[in-house]
């Protein structure tokens, strides 16, 4: 087991190298997506091989000439790694309309480094019946620029096995993630975090085996009931957290359950219906997300007196689900969408008077006084 | 029981000797570079004032940032849960804590068994901190112990802009420069923490009539303390010697505390 597991995290530590290999052996394109959301099963149905961008952690020093200081990591680690010369393995690249930076980040992109494929998909924020037409249009339109750029016909029955294929890797995502939560510690929360990540640099077809091999394993495994606090984690709602964060959490008395990072819950939470018109199946995905920072609930907006925010309700329900004591906010800094709704949200937990606790990037040991200080105060809970 | 706790600070380490849970004596130092003699050195005068030795304690809770490069200790307790529950010993009606040491300053929500409801910190940078206050003094050729009282003659108090150390230190270079009172200067920088540390205040969203105890070095600071009750506009209550307050929680602590 430790064997498959090795391979995810090697996938991990060097996250293009499977990408570039097949680009060096094969007739596959290469598409780049910036997180979240992009309807990877399109690109799949085209034939290429969409790979989730996330930057590194080395530190940044060519991304800041173009990129401003206060954009959010994931952005400016992102776009370091381009001019850096790591991306130069791709064919194009696309993006999925979800906050103004990573908007910006593609564009300037493209200004400064041309690629042959470029494609920004704009999503509303607001998804009801009047804007599913102009959405329903977006999605016909990266079929057909990806049509044209491959020069492969996106047939029903292509999407329609492409979404199948997806569907099965968040089923196992989803197992996997069930199985955590029934046995606390079965996986560490930095390895689920690898996982997740993974499927999104190689081949869906080779994660899937992979994965399918290491839940076999799983299943059999047996681990003693132990003393830790069960928590859940949010955050980094399209990048990867810290996995040396999600280490210090998990080493200091408390055993992540479940969580909503964009390489976690967020990702495999929901599935894209297989059967019927599949541009119907995506609209319909989209438009019954989970709550996510970067959607607008026009119904049910703020009224005064009342704290509102369906994603902390969303994390709320998490928590019950997982039977968990407390939430650690692992933030994204200067991300604007979490940034804005943590002020809700943090009235929302205190309202039903549930610990929390929120970390932004920092040093480890200040991270570690912070995370164990937590765990103290859950005794009490 | 022989109880100890030992705060391992940026600046300071304390340790706090208690026996049955009072009559306690106490030591302090500066923490230096080495934590493991200093520590040591610290809890056998702490031992010797109560009349004891080193080997004396029978549990012993070590604290503060170098908590965990303690051999000698029975087991480790974050800074935040040790000074919730000194405070509390102290001042039983306290709800709120504003802890303003070397490195870093923290608020503390606690309830009315001392337990910690709810916490934040100072990330990233010393704005704000004793640290800010050293470096200050020290630019102003002053001594850090009198920074407080000096500011308290200004007149003209001058804003000092920045919340950044080192850019606060360009910036009262250049006020020397222009010949800016040092009682003025001391004045904006008192300002500037205080304004800091109120930001740090607000992000709990405390009660408006918690009671509030302030402690850790900067506590000594009487302007501090006053331009805090202004700021907050009501009273705050500042043990004897606030820089050992953690390291009493954590003594307290040594007698109940599981791993």
């Amino acid at each position: 087991m430790e064997d498959i597991l090795t391979k995810f995290r090697d996938y991990c530590e060097r996250p293009y190298e499977r990408a570039a290999q097949i680009k060096a052996t094969r007739n596959t394109k290469i598409i780049g997506c910036l997180p979240m959301y992009f309807p990877e099963e399109i690109i799949h149905a085209a034939g290429a091989l969409p790979v989730t961008l996330f930057g590194s952690d080395e530190p940044i020093t060519l991304g800041d000439g173009h990129m401003m200081t206060n954009a959010c990591d994931q952005v400016r680690s992102s776009f370091d790694s381009l001019l850096k010369g790591k991306y130069d393995f791709l064919d194009g690249i696309a993006a999925i309309y979800i906050c103004d930076q990573v908007r910006f980040y593609l564009e300037v992109w493209q200004l400064d480094h041309p690629v042959d494929f470029f494609h920004q998909m704009w999503r509303p924020y607001k998804l009801d019946s009047s804007t599913q037409v102009f959405f329903r249009s977006e999605l016909e339109r990266l079929i057909s620029s990806l049509e044209e750029f491959t020069g492969s016909k996106i047939t029903v029955e292509k999407l329609q096995a492409s979404i199948r294929l997806y569907n099965e890797s968040r089923a196992m995502m989803r197992k996997l993630n069930d199985l955590r939560k029934d046995r606390p510690g079965i996986i560490t929360a930095a390895d689920m975090a690898r996982i997740v990540a993974s499927s999104m640099f190689i081949p869906r077809e080779e994660h899937n085996e992979l994965l399918g091999q290491l839940l076999t394993k799983l299943e059999q495994k047996e681990i003693p009931a132990g003393k830790k606090q069960r928590i859940i984690a949010v955050g980094h709602p399209c990048s990867m957290p810290e996995t040396e964060a999600l280490d210090l959490i998990e080493e200091n008395g408390m055993v992540i359950v479940n969580d909503d990072f964009f390489t976690g819950g967020r990702y495999f939470s929901k599935d894209v219906a297989a059967s019927g018109d599949p541009i119907d199946a995506f609209i319909d995905f989209y438009a019954n997300a989970i709550p996510c920072t970067t959607y607008h609930y026009a119904d049910i907006w703020i009224k005064p007196d009342k704290n509102y925010s369906p994603y902390a309700d969303y994390v709320i329900s998490l928590m019950k689900d997982g039977q968990a004591k407390g939430v650690v906010v692992l933030k994204e800094m200067y991300c604007d969408p979490y940034d804005m709704e943590f002020v809700l949200m943090k009235n929302r937990f205190e309202e039903e008077g549930i610990p929390y606790i929120s970390i932004s990037s920092g040093s480890l040991e200040a991270i570690r006084t912070r995370v164990q200080a937590f765990e103290e105060t859950l005794r009490f809970v | 029981m022989i109880t100890a706790g030992i705060d391992i600070g940026s600046t300071t380490t304390k340790a706090v000797v208690l026996k049955d849970g009072d009559s306690f004596s106490y030591a302090l130092q500066p923490t230096g570079i080495d934590i493991g003699s200093v520590s040591r050195q610290v809890l056998t005068q702490a031992c010797e004032k109560a009349g004891l030795k080193f080997e004396d304690p029978d549990r012993i809770v070590a604290t503060g940032y170098g908590r965990i490069s303690i051999p000698f200790a029975t087991t480790t307790i974050t800074e935040i849960t040790c000074n919730a529950y000194g405070v509390h010993h102290l001042f039983p009606n306290a709800s709120l804590v504003v802890d303003i040491g070397g490195q870093d300053s923290k608020v503390i929500k606690i309830d009315k068994n001392g337990r910690v409801i709810q916490f934040a910190m100072n990330d990233k940078c010393a704005a704000g901190t004793g640290k800010f206050l050293e470096v200050a003094a020290q630019t102003l050729g002053v001594p850090v112990s009198e920074i407080g009282d000096i500011s308290q003659q200004s007149k003209n108090k001058v804003p000092i802009s920045s919340t950044c150390t080192v850019f606060a230190q360009t910036e009262i270079v250049s006020l020397i420069a222009r010949q800016t009172n040092k009682e003025d200067i001391a004045a904006g920088l008192h300002e500037s923490i205080v304004s800091r540390v109120f930001g740090l205040i607000s992000s709990v969203n405390p009660d408006p009539k918690a009671e509030v105890v302030l402690t850790g070095g900067v506590a000594k600071n009487a302007a501090i303390v006053q331009l805090l009750e202004r700021m907050l506009g009501r009273k705050i209550y500042v043990p004897e010697d606030p820089q050992i307050v953690t390291a009493l929680g954590a003594a307290l602590l040594a007698r109940q505390w599981e791993d």
